[in-house]
């Protein structure tokens, strides 16, 4: 019973070690990625590029620029700045533009992927969208989906009976499946409009949900056989062209419109949702799609009609593939995090050393410990196990053997 | 002789025991206190959007009552067994030496959980009258590490006191403390979840660690 006790104390600390450690080497010699600041300009149709640490602006052939230099080239970027010096120019790719125009345009989107693989709540509140005020005021109950929809009032905790029946059977009317996979919307009343939420059934179909006039508005979305949604970000931006980006489990991006509903496929290649980051800025005449993995950044102008007019990749070492990540991977067999940076969740992430270079760290403690028992004077066959360990977990079960030593034969 | 071993534990460590418990109690009491009075003047609309979208972790200042609890359950019962190495009467007694100390060990954890379940089930209890139950869930889930640290913390102050070398104290302490941060990684509400079933095995292998300690003691390791 004590050797079992031992052995599992050895087990905490090598999980303990396989946290700490490699946190402790990080902080300490990591180098930050600078990654750069892209933008497609539609005055000299390429792509411009901010590098924001060593204060260089400069475009995809390498011509330097100012930083006014830069801003003029991004006008539908930097408008106010332009106008404070004196430098709007009186049209834009041959149209004259007044302010009203650009600014309704504009759109940005940002979505990384610790948003997607996250908990989301299972209640929200249903908004008002025809309500007749300019300000949007938060409902007094949140609604669930599970076999019916049910709207549940926050001051007392109750279910309220008749909406909920109400709403309910819009839903079931229109083919609605409970219990709900996926509720998405701006359940915030910081928006210009509400626009209800997008809602996937058990059945993978897709739906609108809002309240108009205090009365449900169900409308079922022809979604194309074999199309999943991963993840569905609402959007509320003030041209009002769609609703939200969708995410299919294929990683392919989708909008869908407004009113008509007509799901329009981006053709955007080399986002992850599991592991990229995505920005993307709209205008007047581009839609910049920015997606930002560990080891690159790939940027894609599209037109507004959702063409791809221009690419522009840019690569750089993975943290394991530089020096300090070749040295990290020569002193610990693996890595063990409670986080990740591309979930919210607390999991257990375990994460393996490239290459083989760690095997030689762990045969020289093992000689290590096969020395300092031999000057022990002990019996090797009842350590075997301890060897065992430290071939494996490298300098993590090396501290752990010694921190809980072995006497059980001494 | 089991009976006497209870009676012996719990006259050690009674009064932590009962003074943590009531103490423990009237905090979740002043914990929804906080939430009725928030209610009252935020209105219940603004707590729950607060708690649902903006990160609001109500039982937030609960974190650390189990770890706590854990602490002082396990210094009242072991510590007084170090002084003059008492413990060895204990092993002097006719029964197995690790019988005598995982009933022991037991006894401490049953009351610690007695503890925890009164705990637990207050503040379920409370959380049903003003949230519903997939909020309450989401809570639990993520009040869930803080109690399992509450049982490490008991089961780690055991092994370290009864280690009878000061050089490997200090060891077990260090694997011991950094162990117990992994219960404590800040996170949104419910992120625990994938997590939980893992720290509830790892704090089960704790349970038992006391027995390595005693061993070397018994062994009079220095």
């Amino acid at each position: 019973m004590e050797k079992i006790s031992r052995f599992l104390l050895v087990f905490i600390a090598i999980l303990t070690l396989a946290i700490i450690l490699p946190k402790l080497y990080w902080m300490a010699f990591e180098k930050p990625v600078r990654k750069p600041f892209i933008l497609y300009s539609c005055i000299n149709d390429d792509f411009m590029i901010h590098r924001i640490s060593e204060k260089t602006w400069e475009d995809t052939k390498g011509n330097q620029f100012t930083r006014e230099e830069y801003e003029k080239k991004l006008p539908l970027m930097f408008e106010k700045q332009l106008i404070t010096s004196g430098s709007w120019p009186d049209s834009i790719i041959g149209m004259a533009l007044d302010m009203r125009t650009i600014s309704k345009a504009k759109s940005f989107f940002r979505l990384k992927a610790s948003e997607i693989d996250a908990p989301f709540p299972e209640l929200y509140p249903l908004f008002e969208s025809q309500s007749g005020r300019t300000k949007i005021d938060l409902p007094d109950d949140f609604f669930r989906i599970t076999w019916r929809i049910d709207f549940i009032e926050a001051a007392t905790n109750k279910v309220l009976e008749e909406k909920s029946q109400l709403f309910s059977a819009a839903l079931y009317q229109n083919g609605f499946s409970f219990p709900a996979k996926k509720i998405s919307g701006l359940a915030t009343p910081r928006k210009s409009i509400d626009e209800g939420y997008l809602i996937i059934d058990s059945k993978d179909q897709l739906f609108h949900l809002k309240m108009i006039k205090g009365f449900p508005y169900v409308k079922e979305i022809d979604v194309p056989d074999g199309l999943k949604f991963r993840h569905i970000s609402c959007v509320d931006f003030k041209n009002k062209d769609f609703y939200a980006y969708l995410f299919s489990d294929k990683n392919e991006i989708y909008i869908l419109t407004q009113d008509d509903y007509k799901l329009i496929k981006w053709p955007v290649d080399g986002f992850d949702a599991s592991n990229c980051d995505l920005k993307i800025f709209g205008d007047l005449f581009n839609y910049t799609v920015i997606i930002e993995a560990e080891d690159h950044i790939k940027a894609i102008a599209l037109s507004p009609d959702y063409q791809v007019v221009n690419t522009y990749t840019e690569n750089w070492k993975l943290k394991e593939d530089q020096t300090e990540g070749k040295i990290f991977a020569s002193l610990f067999p693996a890595q063990l995090s409670m986080t990740s940076d591309n979930s919210k969740f607390i999991r257990f992430y375990f994460t393996p050393s490239k290459g083989l270079n760690w095997i030689f760290l762990n045969l020289l403690l093992m000689a290590f410990h096969f020395i300092w028992l031999y000057r022990r004077k002990v019996k090797f066959k009842n350590h075997v196990p301890d060897l065992g360990i430290v071939a494996v977990s490298g300098i993590f079960g090396f501290i752990a053997i010694h921190f809980f030593q072995n006497k059980f034969f001494g | 002789m089991w009976k006497s071993v209870v009676y012996k534990e719990w006259l050690k460590i009674r009064w932590f025991l009962i003074g943590y418990t009531l103490l423990g109690i009237l905090g979740i009491g002043y914990l929804f206190l906080t939430v009725k009075h928030g209610f009252a003047f935020s209105g219940g609309k603004n707590i729950w959007n607060s708690v649902l979208f903006m990160g609001h972790q109500f039982f937030s200042p609960l974190k650390y009552v189990p770890l706590v609890g854990g602490l002082t359950i396990a210094i009242a019962q072991y510590f007084p067994e170090t002084v003059n190495k008492r413990i060895k009467l204990t092993f002097h007694l006719p029964m197995g030496e690790n019988k005598i100390l995982l009933m022991m060990h037991t006894f401490g954890a049953v009351s610690l959980l007695l503890s925890f379940l009164i705990f637990f089930g207050l503040f379920a209890v409370f959380s049903l009258i003003f949230f519903p139950v997939q909020m309450v869930t989401d809570s639990v889930i993520s009040i869930f590490p803080w109690f399992l640290a509450g049982f490490s913390a008991y089961f780690l102050v055991a092994l370290i006191v009864l280690e009878p070398a000061w050089k490997f104290r200090l060891f077990y302490s260090l694997v011991g403390g950094f162990f117990l941060t992994i219960y404590f990684t800040s996170a949104v509400t419910s992120a625990y979840g994938s997590a939980n079933t893992g720290l509830f095995l790892v704090t089960a292998f704790l349970s038992i660690a006391l027995l390595f300690s005693a061993h070397r003691f018994r062994k009079g390791e220095m």
